[in-house]
């Protein structure tokens, strides 16, 4: 953060410039997940889960981040599970009031040699549903607000399409096999971002949960450190790493694979993992979901909103994709309360 | 009063020296295991060890040579995923050393199941276990159910993406004193308050008490949304429960 007077910026420049570390006339509020509430939906008329199969009310549900919450990204990728139903997972898509989500225990690949993307996996309805709702969003709102895609890491399709009990097995009894499945993996990660960027996607969120609930730092090392730097060395665009739970124990490892964010949770807190990445990534988050966005109110959310700001957190927002029946005044407040701040702090960029 | 080094498997004396750091489980660890046949120390060594083809044909040896089947369970398998359950809890282990742990537990309780079911034990009490609504995880469960089997516990396992309903239903069919429910995500924790509420409505809040857990679940959120008790890991599910149960015992009219 710096000191000079930095002139007015729209949500897209303040968006990439805070990715990039660059001073902003404020901190911007983010939502690298999902902010998709069941409130919005009756908003503007989009519910689950045509909204996340049909790109017009994908998109129309996915603006309310910026238009309803003051956000200054939009994120029209609310689940993880595109690609996974795309790839043949089978999927549970439930209804208005639940995530869409894959049936793991049903997993569609038992070993390394059953990895194979479908001939038209880039013309399945799930895919192209994304491309053509960030293509509508670009249409809409033009350079004005920082439209993020999502495509999933090899990690988090490994627990989708081989299972999580027989991925994490694998990895310790089979590394080898375990990296080359990644390797393989990594192709689809990188087929799905690089055509959302195509389409218009000015930074990706990489969803790949090496989380420490799961495993060790020294997994994340090991297995996906130099597959995420050869991604942020690949892709055209900013990328935003997103890993729920404990991970300071492996910021250090992320901040030096060259990623421009990293969206973390609030089981780390934000003073620490900021000393943690010594600047050499930007933070994304991290207010609490389940014990403050939906069950607490906006004084609690503020408290939690002024101490990212007061660390310096480059940008604020939900540490992962929220409830969907978190109350709209919840998220409200949390621009609100960045712009007070910044409001009270005039000198700090 | 026994010591450390009275431990003869050099695995065990190992593991706890170097992973179990409380005063009150090094001593438990100790006393378990100096008492412990040599056969049942090979036994839980396997287990830490994650070797599941070692437990198979140990448990089956064990037996052969006339142990008892709940002495194997209790001073070889169980005692084995205690010292499992404490490097896990202290982050020396994670999930996938964790599992593969599991999975030697499973081999031996192979041979040991049978007989227990055969012998006719009564269990310690019934727990009704499940993942909540929209959530599809289970690995905490499994492990959960796995231990509790193991300590007594009879389970009914309800499975992933259990609604609310199912849990009251299958109350009224079991009649169980208490449910565990599980969740993996921040954005499917909500669904334990709903279940909460949903039998409370159903008029059995008072004859049933709830456990939480799930990595995302804190002890501030499951006293928010009005369970009886949060289980950081396996190893707190059961003593949760045990103390739930022991509880609900002392305070049932005489």
């Amino acid at each position: 953060m710096g000191t000079a007077p930095i002139k007015s910026m729209t949500s897209r420049q303040r968006v990439l410039a805070a990715l990039r570390r660059e001073p902003v006339d404020r901190t911007p509020v983010c939502n690298p997940t999902s902010v998709a509430t069941v409130e919005l939906m009756d908003l503007v008329d989009a519910h689950f889960p045509d909204a996340n199969r049909n790109p017009v009310l994908m998109a129309k549900l996915a603006a309310t981040g910026y238009t309803e919450l003051g956000f200054d990204t939009i994120m029209p990728v609310f689940s993880i599970i595109q690609e996974s139903s795309a790839l043949g997972c089978k999927m549970q898509w439930e209804q208005k009031d639940n995530w869409p989500t894959v049936r793991m225990r049903e997993p569609i690949w038992t070993d390394v040699d059953d990895i194979k993307v479908p001939k038209d996996f880039m013309k399945h309805p799930d895919i192209v549903c994304v491309l053509d709702a960030i293509k509508l969003l670009r249409r809409e709102f033009g350079d004005e607000v920082a439209i993020v895609g999502k495509t999933m890491g090899p990690w988090t399709l490994g627990y989708h399409c081989f299972g999580v009990e027989p991925f994490l097995l694998l990895s310790l009894d089979d590394p080898g096999k375990t990296m080359l499945a990644l390797e393989r993996m990594k192709e689809i990660t990188y087929l799905f971002g690089l055509a959302q960027i195509e389409a218009g996607a000015d930074a990706l969120t990489l969803p790949d949960h090496a989380t420490g609930d799961l495993v060790s730092a020294e997994y994340y090392k090991r297995f996906l450190q130099d597959m995420h730097t050869e991604f942020a060395e690949r892709f055209p665009a900013p990328l935003i790493l997103h890993i729920c739970g404990r991970t300071v124990d492996r910021m250090g490892y992320i901040a030096d694979t060259g990623m421009a964010a990293f969206h973390f949770d609030s089981k780390n807190k934000p003073q620490e993992s900021m000393e943690t990445v010594h600047g050499k990534i930007s933070l994304v988050g991290n207010i609490n979901n389940p014990e403050t966005l939906f069950s607490k109110g906006p004084e609690e959310v503020r408290a939690e909103v002024e101490a990212n700001l007061a660390a310096g957190v480059q940008m604020v927002g939900p540490e992962c994709a929220i409830p969907l029946q978190t109350p709209i005044e919840n998220l409200t407040e949390i621009s609100r309360t960045v712009r007070d701040w910044h409001h009270a702090h005039p000198h700090v960029h | 009063m026994a010591e450390l080094s009275d431990i003869k498997n050099a695995t065990i004396r190992a593991e706890v020296e170097e992973f179990v750091t409380r005063p009150e489980e090094i001593a438990r660890n100790v006393a378990l295991f100096t008492r412990a046949h040599e056969r049942m120390q090979a036994i839980a060594a396997g287990i830490i060890d994650g070797d599941d083809d070692l437990v198979d044909k140990l448990t089956a040896e064990a037996l052969k040579a006339g142990h008892e089947a709940l002495e194997i369970m209790d001073d070889g398998l169980i005692a084995g995923m205690g010292v499992v359950g404490i490097k896990f809890r202290e982050n020396f282990i994670f999930v996938p050393e964790v599992l593969a742990c599991a999975r030697a537990m499973k081999a031996g309780m192979g041979h040991i199941e049978p007989i227990l079911s055969a012998s006719g034990v009564d269990p310690i009490a019934t727990v009704i276990m499940g993942t909540v609504k929209g959530d599809l995880h289970d690995i905490g469960k499994n492990l959960c159910i796995m231990m509790l089997r193991g300590s007594g516990f009879e389970v009914i396992d309800l499975g992933v993406d259990t609604s609310a309903d199912a849990f009251i239903d299958a109350i009224e069919t079991h009649g169980a004193p208490i449910i565990g429910m599980s969740a993996l995500l921040t954005t499917t924790m909500p669904n334990m308050g709903k279940t909460i509420e949903a039998i409370i409505d159903a008029g059995l809040r008072e004859q049933v008490l709830v456990m939480v857990g799930g990595a995302p679940v804190t002890q501030e959120f499951a006293d928010d949304m009005g369970a009886d008790g949060y289980g950081k890991d396996a190893l707190a599910c059961v003593s949760l429960a045990k103390q739930l149960i022991e509880a609900k015992r002392r305070n049932a009219p005489a």
